[in-house]
């Protein structure tokens, strides 16, 4: 079937196609048959069946409720002998309804296409439960923002510092609880943050930001060196925290998506459709097939111009002019080709709840002709860029992410798939048009700057093959369901944004959001960089950093 | 270096003229939104679906005024889908910025 089109598209083009854009081998995606959660749902009731409270089940998502105190061997199980990444964690308000606050973790089987999600009740009067950070440290800030903004406190807390709340923020003030009102104006207080310090002859300091050089959001990095070499780095972020979450309680549907759009500006796509897949989860519909491929050819025309960002960017940070304006180049043209298709260089304002607003069909020739020609030059880019000793000598080897510190760390996306961590959410939890298109999902071993611009590059290719599939194969009729009522209910939406997984978890009353929580890519990967960092220079850290292409906004939300 | 002369020539200049040279926005695109008063009924569709929430409609001294603020404007197009009467249209202009938050707002008004 592949080859078909892929003949077809040579017929229809032959003056464009130089070469085959895609690896002519057998590893190409098949897609997987649902197999089933039940036998490991099977394995935690056999092992912790007096600990299990409630059990329900809809679509790919199983909910545990668990005894309070049995987080810990429970979260312990599932990550440590099931293989189940903990892919996401919150808490949610719902004492009005049974009087407890809820934790959730999300744990994802990849395998079975299935997430399990154990919950655990707490009680408002004391509110506390015991940490996981120790066994999964994928959970360190997840635990540290839940107690910002719910004043759950996790008790064993490796780092017992605020992470979201600054240390003018007043104490006994939650955000996320249902009894503070989107309006308060805090009091501002005294308060210290303290920095992990390295002492030592010869050890300085390095403090860098919040406020930077270039036109980027603020973040604040503190460097620990002794000469050249970095022996430590702690970020701190979440300057501009602009309440997202809470907003989405007080917004309507409809609108909520264009709020979903604004969190992470140049992954609008990603977080537009995440957001509305979670709620056409909830009303259990399937969307139409045009709106599927539709969104797959916008998410996919995302990931082509964040990828030649972040390489353009790399290009600029190890000083080759040359090779960074043609990358900037060449996603300029994308964001044209973008903006004569959806009317948007962001893509914003196509997605909506039941579909998508705009019909694409008739731009099928303008984007295939645009990005056979994008290809052929992309591709002698890269074979430059590739090629250049002053560049291969300043990414190889820089900014190592091992293995088995990305999986601790629930390292996504790129950044993880460059350090041998073969995950994407677009083959294991396959939705919009992915399971009917052929793709392979590109990954590294050696987990440094060079590998993830390898994997980019790689993934670039793979974007335009499957946009052209897409094409060739966008199915009539209609582009959108009208959905004029959701029912109450809670669901999980998800997707391989640009920057890596990002998963939505939306839970619905009266037709309105009861509680949203999103989990952007960044909220996972800006703990990469304080390990990736380590025994490099401090010249290198711009390229680390953007080789990681981690976003303020989507973060500090 | 010599590869990427040649390619730094074959590539030539890319960059357009424009301001000197006005560039006008690609069919389908979202700009600025007009209101038009002869069509406008004066229902308030459009303001109770605008998401940043800053169209208004304002009853007073005998007249109806709708007010549409470019300062917040996301320019999703909500507006023109939900209005029945045609009477908001996203245009190509694009080029929008104003000394005083006053020259960003559009008022339509009509006599009760």
């Amino acid at each position: 079937m592949r080859s078909q089109y892929v003949d077809t598209i040579r017929r229809e083009f032959k003056d464009f196609v130089v070469g085959s854009a895609v690896p002519q081998d057998e590893t190409y995606l098949t897609v997987k048959k649902g197999s089933d959660i039940k036998a490991s749902v099977d394995a935690i009731r056999k092992e912790f069946g007096e600990s299990i409270i409630e059990e329900t089940a809809r679509r790919n998502e199983v909910y545990l409720t668990i005894t309070r105190d049995a987080n810990v061997k429970v979260c312990d199980y599932l990550y440590h002998h099931l293989n189940a990444p903990l892919v996401s964690m919150f808490a949610a308000d719902e004492r009005k309804k049974d009087g407890h606050f809820k934790v959730n973790y999300v744990f994802s089987f990849d395998r079975e296409d299935a997430f399990i999600i154990l919950r655990i009740n707490i009680d408002g009067k004391t509110p506390q439960y015991r940490s996981i950070t120790s066994r999964i440290p994928a959970a360190n800030w997840y635990e540290r923002e839940i107690r910002d903004m719910f004043g759950l406190i996790p008790q064993g807390h490796p780092d017992p510092r605020r992470l979201v709340h600054f240390e003018d923020f007043p104490d006994g003030l939650y955000p996320l609880r249902k009894d503070f009102d989107i309006r308060t104006k805090p009091e501002r207080v005294k308060g210290e943050y303290i920095y992990r310090r390295v002492e030592g002859e010869g050890v300085y300091e390095i403090p860098v930001g919040p406020v930077h050089a270039g036109v980027i959001e603020p973040g604040h990095f503190r460097f620990s060196v002794a000469g050249e070499p970095i022996i430590n780095l702690e970020i701190r972020h979440f300057y501009t925290h602009k309440g997202v979450e809470k907003m989405f309680e007080n917004i309507s549907l409809d609108k909520a998506v264009f709020l979903a759009e604004r969190i992470s500006g140049d992954n609008s796509v990603a977080h537009a459709v995440a957001f509305c897949q979670a709620v056409e989860k909830i009303a259990g519909i399937d969307i139409p097939p045009r709106a599927k491929y539709t969104r797959t050819i916008l998410l996919e025309l995302e990931r082509l111009y964040n990828h030649l960002g972040d390489v353009a960017g790399i290009a600029t940070d190890v000083a080759f002019a040359f090779g960074a304006a043609q990358a900037n180049r060449l996603k300029e043209d994308i964001m044209q080709l973008n903006e004569s298709v959806t009317g948007s260089r962001m893509l914003r304002g196509v997605n909506t709840i039941g579909g998508v607003r705009r019909d694409i069909g008739d731009k099928r020739d303008k984007i295939l002709l645009k990005l056979s020609t994008f290809q052929q030059e992309f591709r002698k880019l890269m074979g430059l860029l590739m090629d250049t000793s002053s560049v291969v000598d300043r990414i190889e080897t820089t900014g190592r992410i091992h293995n088995d510190i990305a999986k601790e760390l629930h390292i996504v996306g790129v950044a993880g798939r460059a350090s041998g961590i073969d995950r994407d959410v677009r083959r294991d939890h396959p939705y919009a048009a992915y399971p009917e298109l052929n793709f392979k999902v590109q990954v590294q071993n050696s987990g440094d700057v060079y590998a993830r611009t390898k994997v980019r590059a790689d993934e670039v290719c793979e974007s335009v093959s499957i946009i052209e599939q897409a094409l060739w194969h966008l199915p009539d009729g209609a582009i959108k369901i009208e959905i004029k009522e959701v029912p109450d209910g809670h669901a999980l939406g998800y997707i391989e944004a640009p920057r890596g997984e990002t998963i939505y978890w939306v839970r619905t009353e009266g037709n309105r959001i009861e509680r949203c929580k999103v989990r952007d890519p960044s909220f996972c990967n800006w703990l990469a960089i304080e390990y990736a960092v380590l025994d490099n220079i401090v010249p290198d850290f711009p390229i680390i950093n953007k080789s990681l292409s981690l976003s303020y906004s989507g973060n500090d939300m | 270096m010599l590869e990427i002369l040649k390619r730094r020539l074959r590539t030539g200049t890319v960059t357009t003229g424009y301001p000197a040279v006005p560039e006008s926005a690609p069919p389908g695109f979202r700009g600025k939104p007009e209101l038009s008063g002869d069509k406008c009924t004066y229902c308030g569709e459009c303001v109770s679906v605008c998401p940043p929430g800053v169209i208004s409609l304002k009853e007073g001294n005998g007249e109806k005024e709708l007010t549409l603020s470019y300062c917040g404007c996301i320019f999703c197009g909500r507006c023109e889908e939900v209005c029945s009467y045609g009477a908001v249209k996203l245009s190509q202009e694009y080029e929008l910025a104003s000394k005083t938050k006053d020259d960003l707002q559009t008022i339509i008004r009509r006599k009760l």
